[in-house]
């Protein structure tokens, strides 16, 4: 297996920070991997799973996608490697709430000057939205929205699917069929970073676990089997984890 | 009310750039309005002022030198004038200065005071002794004659030389940069030697207890016509001609600026409105944590109304002084041609009417949206965080979809019209603006064209006028010896008494091929043989005539049966003026010592004119003045240029404002849309483009519908315009715009406002990511 993502030594120091919200992070993450972020709330997750999408660049460190340095890309170069390489679902969904669901899906492939309806209504169906594709987000269920948002992720078939909390503001049941939704298309090859800092959650689909405190790694599991060792990660992290 | 107080000012410090909008767009405004309410308050000032100061004649006569003095002394009293002066002697006088020849109206008059027409002596002092003159100081102002100068008299076989001594103003007669031949005195000692046997006639003033009216005025002549032999009264004046006259430039000026003035307060009102309505929406949450802490909807509405009215504030405080100060130049203008000392007048009472003015109109602006605030339920506020948002620019989306263009176009004309009523209120300013930029080109223009016309520009090279004491012949012949020489119409003028017209109408008598001036007829033909004649609309409409009708005229006591074939185009005559136009045989026949005061001279293709004007004037220097054709004196034409031209521009800049403005608001409302586009991949260049995209589409909308409305208007300006001198206007006339222009102004109006949406579209392409995503 190749590697996608690595971030070496990196620290991110945010204006007006006291302490780093991240401080020398040092991570791979190969292709074809679900690997699950967790920690507690302020632990650094998203902003490491920023700076994978190039939305921010690191205080210190390299952040290297798919062979590119992010740090040498300017802000147009950035730009056109996340339209290219990375989908990125949000807690909150981030609908653009003019556009109707299939327009939003679109969005990122016309973007980069595409035309292409026959992937969207390929999504809308894998996805199960299909009847709400000419509505408004604010219609929109939050399992649909997020659907909406899942779908516009993938439209440019990125390499790399990020999703920051995307059962956060969801109910237990939506959530679920999120997480299913997720692990399907990991089975289908697609490459995934999850940030969740709930613990059954990561370990139900992802392979690979790696835990954040306090803006550094404090353990990274592999999981052969994820059904089997998912109450032992639990067991073992459990008091950090679930704070 | 401290809570309101100091809630509004915190949020005037957080919303600097808005207060900073809302001040330069009422500064702009109340600028124009001030300057606008200045001079319509006083322009009929220092007229009227001169006119009782110098007891002022109501009627001016003039009266045929054959007629006996001794009878016009009877002449008051029939139409029970209350002072009279004269007969005074007159005769028309040519004399050069400084290489140029001049034809004044040389009046005989001992003394510069009286009961009526009194003199003002503004430099110098009165004539006394027979070499000596004094000149109107419009006339001296324009043509740049001083004091002690000496002019030679050219019209009179012995030659002589007057110094000039005195400078005056002289309320009964037109002003000189509006055309108009002026006044020139002499002792009645020194005014036989000026004159030629019938050259000679005798003017009259009469003043009455009270201003008549036209129609008084009207019947005095006839009473004055019936006193004395057919065909005596050769000229009059009236004072309201003369003061119609003395204010057609700013009269012309106030009505465009009155129009100008509301537009650019209109379009203040909808910037402010804009404003306000943007600042209740992002400031939506707020506005529930306002309520809940406990502030009334009257509060709330007062928070928001004082943000708006303390930049206001501040603009007229600055403002208003500014544009009273900027508006002296313009009132000093009128009353320098009439000789009075300017006195700088600042009105209190008008400042503060413009202050009120401009806070009703903003209040009222601002106090609609923020009532919308007021009203908002604390709860539904502070839930969705956010105003809800429209959906109207779908059907724009997806028109722009289906024609390819590029993404980040398409979300920027979704933008633009996502707010229906801010884009129709930012439209509204647009259109305002583009519109009075149009109408004050076209009306500019407009006003040169006519010079242009009136002065045969492109159908005439050369003007040569002829003193009275060189035959017709002579002149003919050196002329026409000339090698360059084309085509010559020659002119003379005449006064031809028609019945139902009180005053003897100017009528230009035509030698040659006449047709080739290039007159503009509304209805009908050009003459084209004797007894054929054209008039003014003015001519006919108090005539009570029309095309293919005929009437008798006369001249010099001989009838004259003419018929009309054309309505001719003509601003020379003035406002309300007659003016008939004919052919030499028709005029031959009655007038046997007809001769031509001057000759239009049409060059061969690529003749060098000024080489013709030097060759021809060095023939006869003393007799003949040659000039190449021009639009004569045009110096406040061009006043009217700049200040037209000037407001529009501050009209425009409001305009522009106004789409920087709806920009602002947009961008910021859409940071977290703009924040989401970027984290899809919307590079920086893509943010710009459809920020700019918005406010391109706005002006390009605005563009479409002001041109039209605004060549309307200045067509409806325009016909007013035509209708002083009793005209329709020639279709022709209107087009002062060349195509390309109408394009091009548009085209220039959505660049400057891609440019000012550049702007705010560089700050959202800047934006940060993640802070915007984080601070949700
Ligand atoms: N844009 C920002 N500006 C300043 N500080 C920030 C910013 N974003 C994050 N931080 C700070 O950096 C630290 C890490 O934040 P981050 O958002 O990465 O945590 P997280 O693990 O994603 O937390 P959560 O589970 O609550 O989403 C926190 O202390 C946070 O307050
Ligand atoms: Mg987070």
């Amino acid at each position: 297996m190749s590697e996608l993502v690595r971030l070496t030594e990196v620290t991110k120091v945010y204006q007006g920070g006291i302490t780093g919200a991240l401080n020398g992070v040092s991570v791979a993450v190969e292709k074809g991997e679900f690997a699950a972020i967790m920690g507690p709330s302020g632990s650094g997750k998203s902003t490491m799973l920023n700076l994978v999408a190039g939305l921010d660049r690191p205080s210190s460190g390299t952040v290297t996608v798919g062979g590119t340095d992010l740090g040498k890309l300017g802000e147009a170069g950035l730009a056109r490697f996340r339209r290219d390489h990375i989908g990125f679902v949000f807690q909150f969904f981030y609908l653009l709430p003019n556009l109707t669901a299939l327009e939003n899906i679109l969005i990122p492939a016309q973007l980069k000057g595409n035309v292409v309806p026959g992937r969207a209504r390929e999504l809308l169906e894998q996805l199960a939205i299909k009847e709400v594709a000419d509505r408004y987000p604010a219609l929109l269920s939050g399992g649909q929205q997020q659907r909406v948002a899942i779908a516009r992720a993938l439209i440019n078939n990125p390499t790399l699917l990020l999703a920051d909390e995307p059962t956060g503001a969801l109910d237990t049941h939506t959530g679920d069929q999120v997480m299913e939704l997720l692990g399907e298309l990991h089975r289908h090859g697609q490459t995934i970073l999850l940030v969740t800092h709930d613990a059954k959650l990561a370990t139900r689909h992802a392979a690979r676990v790696i835990s954040v405190m306090d803006g550094k790694i404090v353990d990274d599991a592999r999981l052969e089997s994820p059904d089997r060792t998912a109450s032992e990660v639990i067991r073992v992290r459990g008091e950090e984890v679930s704070r | 009310m401290t809570a309101v107080l100091v809630k509004a000012f915190r949020d005037l410090r957080r919303r600097r750039l808005q207060a900073v909008v809302v001040f330069v767009t009422t500064l702009l405004a109340v600028g124009t309005g001030t300057i606008a309410l200045t001079l319509i308050a006083q322009t009929s000032d220092p007229y009227q002022t001169a006119f009782e100061a110098q007891k002022g004649a109501h009627l001016v006569v003039d009266f045929d030198g054959k007629v006996d003095p001794g009878a016009l002394a009877g002449t008051p009293a029939a139409i029970g004038a209350s002072a009279f002066a004269g007969p005074y002697r007159a005769t028309d006088m040519q004399f050069q200065s400084g290489g140029h020849k001049y034809t004044v109206t040389t009046i005989a008059r001992d003394n510069p005071g009286g009961d009526v027409g009194q003199l003002r002596i503004t430099g110098g002092r009165w004539p006394s002794s027979s070499n000596e003159i004094a000149l109107t100081r419009s006339f001296a102002d324009l043509n740049h004659v001083s004091l002690g100068d000496r002019l030679r008299v050219l019209s009179v076989p012995q030659a002589s030389i007057l110094t000039v001594v005195g400078v005056v103003v002289d309320i009964d007669e037109l002003r000189a940069d509006v055309g108009g031949q002026q006044h020139a005195w002499v002792i009645e000692s020194a005014f036989a030697s000026l004159t030629t046997k019938g050259a000679s006639f005798y003017q009259m003033d009469y003043r009455f207890s009270s201003d008549p009216t036209s129609a008084q005025l009207q019947a005095h002549l006839d009473t004055l016509r019936a006193s004395v032999p057919p065909d005596s009264i050769t000229g009059s004046i009236s004072y309201i001609f003369a003061r119609t006259v003395f204010h057609i430039s700013t009269e012309i000026l106030t009505g465009v600026l009155v129009a100008f003035s509301v537009f650019a307060l209109a379009a203040t009102a909808a910037i402010v409105a804009n404003l306000v309505t943007g600042i209740v929406i992002s400031a939506y949450r707020e506005i529930g944590i306002m309520k809940a802490v406990g502030f009334t909807p009257t509060q709330v509405i007062g928070v928001f109304v004082l943000q708006i009215l303390v930049p206001t504030a501040t603009a007229s405080v600055i403002g208003i002084p500014a544009a009273m100060v900027l508006s002296q130049p313009l009132l000093a203008s009128n009353s320098q041609a009439l000789g009075l000392a300017y006195q700088p007048t600042y009105s209190p009472l008008l400042g503060l009417l413009a202050l009120a003015g401009a806070l009703l109109i903003v209040t009222i602006a601002a106090l609609l949206p923020a009532f919308r605030a007021g009203r908002l339920k604390p709860a539904i506020v502070i839930a969705n965080a956010a105003a809800p948002r429209g959906h109207s620019g779908r059907w724009l989306r997806r028109l722009a979809s289906q024609a390819r263009l590029p993404r980040s176009v398409v979300l920027g004309l979704g933008d633009a019209t996502a707010r229906p009523v801010r884009a129709l209120l930012t439209l509204l300013a647009v259109v305002l603006g583009v519109a009075t930029v149009v109408v004050a080109l076209g009306e500019t223009r407009t006003f040169n064209e006519i010079y242009s016309y009136e002065g045969h520009i492109g159908k005439v090279d050369v003007v040569v006028a002829k003193s009275p004491a060189l035959a017709d012949a002579d002149t003919t012949k050196l002329i026409n010896s000339q090698p360059e020489t084309g085509r010559v119409v020659a002119q003379a003028f005449a006064n031809i008494t028609a019945h139902g017209i009180a005053d003897p109408v100017n009528t230009l008598t035509f030698r040659g091929d006449s047709a080739s001036l290039g007159y503009l007829l509304t209805s009908g033909r050009w003459f084209s043989g004797p007894g054929e004649v054209v008039a003014n609309g003015g001519f006919l409409q108090d005539a009570h005539l029309n095309v293919g009708d005929s009437f008798t005229g006369s001249v010099n006591g001989a009838a004259l049966k003419l018929r009309i074939v054309g309505v001719v185009y003509d601003f020379t005559s003035g406002p309300g003026g007659h003016i008939l136009m004919l052919d030499w045989t028709t005029l031959a026949a009655g007038v046997p010592d007809l001769f031509p005061s001057s000759y239009m001279v049409t060059l061969k293709s690529g003749s060098n004119v000024d080489a013709y004007v030097r060759r021809l004037a060095a023939a006869q220097p003393d007799l003949l003045d040659v000039q190449a054709a021009s639009t004569g004196n045009t110096a406040f034409l061009s006043v009217i240029a700049v200040v037209l031209l000037g407001i529009a521009g501050l009209i425009a800049l409001i305009a522009i404002a106004g789409i920087f403005n709806t920009v602002l608001l947009n961008t910021r409302e859409r940071l977290r849309d703009t924040a989401t586009l970027k984290t899809l991949g919307m590079s920086p260049r893509q943010v710009i483009a459809m920020v700019a995209t918005s406010g391109g589409f706005l002006a390009l909308l605005g563009g479409l519908i002001a041109v039209p409305a605004g060549v309307a208007l200045y067509r409806v300006l325009f016909d007013q315009l035509s209708a002083l001198g009793g005209n329709t206007t020639p279709p022709s006339f209107y087009d002062v715009f060349a195509t390309w222009e109408l394009i091009a102004i548009p085209i220039v109006g959505v660049a400057v406002a891609i440019a000012a949406a550049t702007i705010p579209g560089r700050w959202a392409a800047r934006t940060n990511v993640v802070e915007v995503l984080h601070a949700e």
